[in-house]
């Protein structure tokens, strides 16, 4: 209230109470007017105080909302992190699947279903791009008695380290596997049969130097070879065939030899 | 009062409510093609439980995938005991793992990190 105002109010009330002007007829009018100026007044006050409360029910309700939201936005995040590890651990998973569904478990280069794999490719991509590539099969001479005399884990260790001068001798892009047993295949892309020759040479005269040691002694061994190159039209079924032929070949001309198809 | 019991399959996990000693076991993979169906009244079980029981609730989990809808609800499962825990009620969840897979503790992990109830990751060999 304005202090004119008040003031106002206060020469009203006084002349309100004054038994003096009681009864004059002004006086009864002042009053009606008076008390209509004081429901105003008081309906003006409830209206502010009940927009008041709507003010902060609607600020508190507000204020859940955003907490409510804050809340499930924080699940959110946590499930798309969980979720996003669980599939981190299904892909390493797959991985390894992949890796054990393709290498050979003793030796650990490739198994026969990769090479069957990377034979079909090959073939394919051969006659695509009108190149050749050529196969190696290669059986360990006298395999069978290396197990019989020194039993199955010195075969066992026998192959491990054939198997690593194999891989240490192909070339980067050649594919080495174990074909079952003490045979192996190895696919050399994009190479003729005279050039994959040098490189089979080369590891067989490595392979013929490696000392294998069993107890005190230390044990050679030597690989057949055949060798045949992709012609043309062929599966890779009948090319294998034909360089087991020339393998077959090597082991009837005395071993320890490379025979080409 | 109420047991309840879920046979596993490739694709949901094997579930057992046991009422009279206040276990709930969770085993097994959880891909589900409805996890709603399935985890809802895992759910009303645990919320019944805690409501009416008046004992304590042991949860042992042997869980190893959980594809996305499973991991929400199996917060809203803890969240749920969080709740309950705030109440003073005793609540404790034992997740189990094999020690060569060492991810699903790591996982384990990541769900107890809101939870203040007692949550053990238990390796077994």
């Amino acid at each position: 209230m304005k202090p004119d105002q008040s003031e106002l109010e206060a020469v009203i009330k006084r002349f309100l109470a004054d038994p003096d002007y009681r009864d004059h007829p002004v006086t009864h009018v002042l009053g009606q007017l008076w008390q209509q100026h004081r429901e105003l007044l008081n309906r003006m006050e409830r209206i502010t105080r009940v927009s008041d409360v709507y003010q902060s029910l609607a600020r508190e309700r507000e204020m859940s909302l955003s907490e409510r939201f804050d809340k499930q936005l924080r699940q959110l995040e946590k499930v798309a992190r969980i979720s996003d590890r669980y599939q981190h651990m299904m892909r390493d998973l797959n991985l390894a699947l992949r890796e054990a569904s393709t290498r050979d478990s003793l030796t650990g280069i490739a198994n026969r279903r990769l090479l069957v794999e990377r034979l079909k490719a090959e073939v394919e991509r051969s006659e695509r791009q009108q190149h050749t590539f050529s196969v190696a099969m290669i059986d360990i001479d006298y395999f069978k008695l290396v197990n019989d005399q020194y039993g199955h884990e010195v075969g066992d260790t026998a192959l491990i380290e054939i198997t690593r001068v194999m891989e240490a001798e192909v070339r980067e892009y050649d594919l080495c596997g174990r074909w079952g047993g003490e045979e192996f295949l190895i696919l050399l892309p994009e190479t003729d049969v005279a050039t994959a020759a040098g490189v089979i040479e080369r590891m067989r005269d490595n392979i013929r130097t490696l000392a294998i040691r069993v107890g005190e002694q230390t044990l050679s061994l030597t690989v057949s070879a055949g060798l045949a190159q992709h012609a043309a039209g062929e599966s890779y079924s009948e090319t294998i065939k034909r360089a087991d032929t020339a393998l077959l070949a090597a082991k009837r001309g005395g071993r320890d030899r490379c025979e080409m198809a | 009062m109420s047991d309840f019991s879920i046979s596993g399959t490739q694709s949901t996990p094997a579930i057992q409510g046991v009422w009279g000693s206040g276990t709930l076991s969770m085993q097994g993979d959880s891909y589900p093609e409805n996890s709603y169906e399935l985890f809802h009244q895992v759910f009303e079980w645990v919320q019944r439980y805690l409501a009416e029981a008046g004992r304590p609730l042991q949860l042992e989990l042997r869980l190893l995938y959980l594809n996305t809808s499973s991991i929400k609800a199996m917060m809203d499962i803890f969240d749920l005991l969080e709740e309950a825990h705030h109440k003073g009620k005793p609540v404790a969840v034992n997740w189990h793992y094999d020690n060569r897979n060492e991810r699903v503790a790591e996982l384990a992990e990541e769900f107890k990190e809101d939870c203040t109830f007692p949550f053990e990751i238990v390796g077994h060999d």
